[in-house]
């Protein structure tokens, strides 16, 4: 079973990540509200996979990307961003994430976008 | 079971209502200091949180009214729009309207977003530069908004408050179970036993601990709402909070919100000067209101503090007198202390005037009462010119507590069954004087007996501990207690049942006697004082 790990500062959108991919079957190995708790959990549950959110209220998400990479340069994380933030997405790519999702997102977008990622 | 849309709804309004109450605490300090940056990020990063929520889960007019706010914020912080009175106006309208759209998504009726306002919010957006366009006045809610408790706790508090219930009872059946074990003498039964009451206290801990809840989600509302009272007041009013992560039972939050909102109105209405009178005074022209809490043993200590003008006592005095509460020569005598105590009397104004805010015949007094039925106590400092310190003092939890009732001298007692042993029935000649007290073999073992009537009533120079013949009666009845594995007998005049009670802190002047835990109500109505176990045993310690 592939593991995903999620970040993002909305309890809300940790929700319904979490249920949609748990749906999916895939298992969810831990939630970061933050960018320190992220950076923590990446390293300790060492994913498959890390949705990461751009906003986060310490750092931004492009600061927790090149953290994620410098520790383990393999990581696969996918952006997950607003309408808006095409900018921020694109420096996202050239870090090294692999793909992005657009809030308001749909289920299959979204593990389209998941099932790609880890097929990479 | 709860659908999957119920429970994105309930968190989705749980959340929005928490982003809510930070963005009215954020965008009071981005007032104050409006390059603060830190500050613009958050109120952004909620906005944009709120946005994306709301379109995710269907709230249009939510996510749109979020997105043109943080299209404003946006151009704030790109400094592209000023952060002018005007425009600090009209976001903060659109911030009222985010929340009672937030508020109605349950209601009713359903609230559409103020026309004007949405046009307004489109002026200062789309006018980069200093605009022309009169803002249109927008028609506000209200002024004089009540508080609510977001409920961060996914749980209705209603469900939490039958658990505690039950864990009472099911403590009153465990320690009928742990002393018929005894009883028995029966290991097995003995060992469950001693395994049943430990979990049970952690069942016990641990609803009491699910009901807590900090208290910040009530101190993080009162910046906006000092805001707002202190501009409708004409004042300059700076509001320091502290301790908001101090916890505390959610109900006893609740009952003890209104009763802020009041003090904190009072403080600024009647307290704090208009800032030309600050500044002939002396005072700097900004006046100060810390609101603060922190944890004292089984208590939250809440604090709030002005640097006003403080309580004129003659003022009371005379008010006190033409209310007719007390005659004019036994005002004067009358110690500072008790003067004081006039403002929590039922009917006792000093409002000269109604303003919007205050003085509305709502005195001190409600506010007492709010505190007197959590068990709590309130106290009041002041100093003329100087300012005026509330303070009160709340229980951290409503806990239940199974209780042995008896009486002494007619006056009803209780025992927290915790602290009980056993209760026995001995006859005076198997009591024995013992250099001065008196003692008892109880199953083999002696214990050290107490006169209860001889403790509690007698004056410390007559108190005769050791002497056999102040005891009525032949038969004794002995509650035995322990504590830290000390046992000590308690001569009881009557015994009467086991209870369920709930303990409150003593109120003034009781509570200098340690001998008492607390006080609580019986079914009669009659008041019952709860002895303080530990403090008798250490008390009777000391007294040897």
């Amino acid at each position: 079973m592939k593991r995903i790990l999620i970040v993002d500062d909305s309890f809300y959108m940790r929700t319904m990540l979490k249920n949609m991919l748990t749906d999916a079957g895939y298992e969810i190995v831990g939630e970061a509200p933050n960018g320190q708790t992220a950076l923590e959990l990446a390293k300790e549950t060492k994913p498959d996979l890390i949705t990461l959110d751009v906003i986060l209220p310490d750092n931004t998400g492009l600061d927790v990307l090149k953290g994620i990479k410098a520790e383990q340069p393999d990581m696969r994380v996918i952006i997950v961003s607003a309408v808006g933030q095409e900018v921020i997405v694109n420096e996202a790519m050239e870090y090294g994430a692999l793909s992005y999702i657009v809030k308001p997102f749909s289920e299959e977008k979204v593990l389209e976008v998941v099932k790609k990622a880890l097929e990479e | 079971m709860k659908s999957r849309e119920q429970e994105y709804k309930e968190i989705f309004i749980a959340e929005a209502l928490e982003y809510f109450d930070a963005l009215n605490r954020l965008i009071s300090e981005l007032e104050k200091r409006p390059q603060d940056d830190q500050v613009l990020a958050e109120i952004f990063r909620m906005l944009h949180n709120l946005k994306a929520n709301a379109k995710a889960i269907g709230y249009l007019q939510i996510s749109d009214l979020s997105h043109k706010l943080e299209t404003a914020f946006g151009l704030i912080r790109n400094k592209e729009l000023s952060f002018s009175d005007e425009v600090v106006g009209v976001l903060f309208d659109g911030i009222d309207m985010l929340g009672e759209l937030i508020g109605n998504i349950d209601g009713e009726f359903p609230v559409e977003p103020d026309q004007v306002l949405l046009r307004n919010l489109d002026i200062i957006v789309d006018s980069l530069s200093d605009s022309t366009i009169e803002l249109a006045k927008v028609q506000k809610f209200s002024t004089s908004r009540n508080l609510t408790l977001s409920d961060l706790i996914y749980i209705q508090i209603r469900k939490l408050d039958h658990l505690m219930n039950l864990v009472g009872e099911l403590i009153i059946d465990r320690d009928r179970i742990l002393s018929l074990s005894r009883e028995l003498d029966h290991d097995e039964l003995k060992q469950v036993s001693s395994h049943l009451y430990r979990i049970t206290e952690e069942l016990q801990y641990s609803v009491m601990d699910a009901r807590l809840v900090s208290i910040g989600t009530l101190f993080n509302k009162f910046p906006r709402v000092v805001r707002d009272i202190a501009n409708a007041e004409k004042k300059e009013v700076d509001l320091e909070l502290s301790g908001q992560d101090i916890q505390i039972d959610r109900n006893i939050l609740q009952i003890m919100t209104d009763s802020l909102l009041h003090l904190v109105r009072n403080a600024i209405t009647h307290g704090i000067e208009k800032p030309a009178e600050r500044e002939k005074s002396g005072k700097p022209k900004t006046g100060n209101l810390e609101l603060s809490a922190r944890s004292d043993r089984e208590s939250v200590v809440i604090t709030l503090a002005d640097d006003g003008k403080g309580i004129d006592l003659k003022k009371v005095r005379s008010a006190a007198v033409q209310q007719r509460m007390v005659s004019a020569d036994v005002a004067e005598d009358l110690p500072d202390s008790e003067v004081f105590s006039f403002l929590f009397e039922p009917g006792f104004s000093m409002a000269k005037e109604v303003t919007e805010f205050s003085g509305r015949g709502v005195g001190l007094d409600v506010v007492k009462n709010a505190i007197d039925s959590i068990g709590g106590r309130i106290r009041v400092e002041s100093e003329k010119g100087k300012g005026t310190t509330f303070t009160l003092q709340l229980p951290t939890s409503i806990a239940v507590k199974g209780a042995l009732l008896f009486e002494v001298d007619s006056i009803f007692y209780a025992i927290p069954l915790i602290h009980t042993d056993s209760v026995v029935a001995l006859d005076k000649d198997e009591l024995h004087e013992v250099s001065d007290v008196l003692v008892a073999d109880i199953k083999g073992e002696t214990v050290t007996v107490v006169y209860l009537h001889e403790l509690l009533n007698t004056g410390e120079p007559n108190m005769r501990l050791g002497d056999k013949t102040r005891l009525q009666g032949q038969v004794q009845n002995i509650i035995i207690v322990s504590y830290n594995n000390r046992k000590l007998g308690l001569i009881v005049d009557k015994l009467y049942r086991q209870q369920d009670i709930v303990v409150k802190p003593l109120s003034k002047p009781l509570d200098s006697i340690d001998l008492y835990g607390g006080v609580t109500l019986l079914g009669t109505g009659k008041v019952c004082l709860v002895l303080d176990v530990p403090a008798i045993t250490k008390y009777f310690i000391s007294k040897r």
